[in-house]
């Protein structure tokens, strides 16, 4: 299993502040002497994370205190040229808020030039609040998303002329890349999915999957990924097709381990601080999925724990353990937890560590990923490719 | 009947109706001289005691605008300037030459968007609370957010009387899945047609010269979604029109006052 230090890049002093955390808390809450101090510090953990061999992702989004990382490819390009080793992964480019997608194609071919061909590349649909700051329309929202991704590819992958794109959305008279990718005929593409019908379409395409923070759903996530791959492809993918988005709280003892957990929590206790109307802006998800979703309730989206309740917005950190979105103990703990939860959800070949999240200060930040780095990484990185079960019958 | 799912129209009939190959939902009542109702940003829902005032002195058709309640909608057609048109081909398919035409939020930009393309097609025009003209200028917002406010907060503010039930989360949450199913194609059309620019065609206030039949501009005099100042907009750009304050009423006039209302669209059409 690859290991990739993922942060939000937090303005946490801001959590303080009463109210949502995003689209409508006041800017001047903002102290920009300070964001800087924050993210040359963030910066700081990444460039760690490359010395001790593990790999990074960032994300992006937009008016809000919980993520400072306005522009994917802007944190990467910083990181191209400061790091050495790490696989680079933006995850990801909300495609169908962006307005001109040949600029996106330009920014991954530079940064994988800079990088020297270490970049991977997530689409995503984003947060359905986004919509209020980019302003692109709501309705249609996937159909422009595809035809981005497409030209997207085709730019990238294009090896003979330049060309011309008349589509629906959008208009180029002529796409030409100063520079072409190094990687051929793309940079490695991810896309993320919670449910397993949204997986089976990347599974068909073959596209690195991932999940975020959906504990006992990753494994249908996967499961669905797997089947689709399979029947398009004639064999099982490789679990580095994969990837589970989790929070690691690491350290020698388990009183300090979860103490770092607790400065952590405020990950997700601030992310869902954001008022019900930006939550789905009318157009945004088709008419059939509203109407699902009102008839399923609130609830219905929330992870569950082991005993099958949904896992409570403020629920303890023994709770977000339980429910698969929190790794939290010794190295040894946090091994075994892993092990488990791979083993459980049929195995997968990327963990994105949130080793950094919330209010968890640098020195914490640094143990916690120095601990992982060199106690936990190695014992995953000989976890077999296969679940258990599945090698066995091979074998017999 | 397709009534059914929309208690409030009973007494007329609901029906489908194929315009060059958009099945649309039409809503007719009433007998005398023809008027097209042109709904809100909330469809047809809540127009039920007004369409049936003024279905005692007029033949109304009521159509929900293409992507909203059941009605149909070609892909392409994604401006308030493309329902413009549209509605210039239903009232062929009607072979209706003239009718009164009214419109209410949502729906007085839709009418006065059909009537500048083709200045005599209507007697009369009625706009109660027109949206269309630009709703900002910068920093300064003249009409309200909708899509900024809470489904909770909008449903306050858009009349002075009672909410539509679908303003609250827990009874839109249990309403019949056909009667939801309207309510969010309604939310989706409104969407599409009025996020950016929000709500306005920033060419209409160029082009409202050509509107020629007799016009009559109604605001609810407690409307708490467009401001003084947008009302002045809309009285510099339509001079040849007719305005008025409606008391004891918010933005959703209809919905307020509906006795009123068609009893001061009967007298304008009878001038």
């Amino acid at each position: 299993m690859k290991i990739w230090q993922f942060t939000e890049q937090a303005y946490y002093p801001a959590f303080q502040v009463p109210g949502a955390m995003r689209v409508t808390l006041p800017q001047h809450h903002c102290e920009p002497e300070q964001a800087g101090r924050l993210l040359n510090r963030y910066l700081d953990e990444y460039m760690l994370a490359d010395e001790l061999g593990l790999n990074i992702m960032v994300n992006e989004h937009h008016a809000a205190a919980t993520c400072m990382s306005t522009s994917c490819m802007t944190t990467l390009a910083i990181l191209a040229r400061q790091t050495s080793k790490a696989r680079l992964l933006a995850l990801g480019i909300p495609l169908a808020n962006r307005s001109n997608p040949l600029r996106v194609a330009e920014e991954i071919a530079m940064v994988d030039c800079i990088s020297g061909g270490r970049l991977e590349v997530g689409f995503v649909k984003g947060a359905a609040y986004e919509l209020f700051m980019s302003n692109r329309q709501p309705t249609g929202f996937m159909d422009r998303f595809w035809e981005a991704h497409d030209l997207i590819i085709e730019a990238l992958t294009n090896q003979g002329d330049n060309f011309t794109w008349e589509g629906e959305h959008f208009h180029y008279r002529t796409a030409s890349m100063w520079p072409r990718p190094i990687q051929q005929p793309h940079p490695p593409l991810w896309m993320t999915a919670s449910s397993a019908s949204s997986a089976r379409q990347y599974g068909r395409r073959g596209d690195v999957c991932a999940t975020f923070l959906s504990g006992a759903v990753a494994s249908s996530v996967f499961a669905g990924y797997r089947e689709a791959y399979v029947e398009a492809h004639g064999h099982q993918p490789s679990q580095d097709k994969l990837a589970y988005l989790a929070l690691v709280a690491c350290a020698d003892d388990r009183e300090t381990a979860f103490k770092r957990a607790e400065a952590m929590k405020s990950y997700f206790t601030t992310a869902a601080r954001l008022d019900p109307q930006f939550r789905n802006p009318l157009g945004f998800n088709p008419v059939e999925a509203n109407i699902r979703m009102l008839q399923a309730g609130a609830n219905a989206m929330r992870p569950r724990m082991r005993n099958g309740q949904p896992l409570p917005v403020d629920g303890s950190i023994e709770e977000y353990m339980d429910a698969g979105l929190f790794f939290v103990g010794t190295p040894d703990d946090v091994y075994e937890q892993l092990v488990r939860f791979h083993a459980e959800t049929g195995g997968f070949g990327n963990l994105l560590m949130m080793a950094q999240a919330g209010e968890l200060d640098h020195k914490d930040t640094v143990d916690n990923l120095t601990l992982v780095a060199r106690e936990v990484a190695p014992r995953l990185a000989e976890l077999p490719d296969m679940p258990l079960e599945v090698r066995y019958e091979a074998v017999g | 009947m397709l009534t059914e799912i929309l208690e409030e129209l009973r007494f007329g009939t609901l029906s489908k109706l194929d315009v060059l190959g958009t099945e649309i939902e039409m809503f007719q009542a009433g007998e005398g001289d023809p008027l097209l109702f042109l709904h809100g940003t909330d469809g047809l829902e809540g127009s039920g005691a007004a369409l049936e005032a003024l279905a005692r002195e007029f033949t109304v058709y009521a159509p929900s605008h293409p992507g909203f309640g059941g009605s149909g909608r070609p892909q392409r057609l994604n401006r308030v300037d493309d329902l413009g048109y549209f509605y210039l081909d239903l009232l062929d398919r009607l072979s209706l030459r003239s009718p009164v035409v009214v419109g209410t939020s949502f729906g007085a930009w839709v009418a006065a968007e059909t009537l500048t393309k083709e200045p005599a097609r209507a007697s009369h025009l009625v706009m109660a609370s027109p949206l269309g003209l630009p709703t900002a200028d910068r920093r300064e917002q003249h009409v309200a957010d909708i899509f900024m406010l809470s489904r909770q907060e909008l449903g306050r503010r858009m009349q002075v009387g009672d909410p539509l039930p679908g303003s609250d989360m827990a009874t839109l949450a249990a309403m019949p899945e056909p009667q939801l199913r309207r309510l969010m194609r309604n939310d989706e059309a409104a969407s599409l047609y009025g996020w950016t620019p929000y709500m306005s065609n920033p060419k209409l206030a160029d082009r409202l010269h050509r509107i020629a039949v007799p016009s009559l501009v109604l605001w609810g005099a407690d409307d708490a979604i467009v401001s003084q100042r947008y009302r002045d907009d809309w009285a510099k750009a339509l001079p040849q029109a007719t305005f008025e304050t409606v008391a004891d009423a918010g933005h959703r006039i209809h919905a307020d006052q509906p006795q009123n209302l068609a009893a001061r669209i009967a007298a304008f059409a009878a001038a």
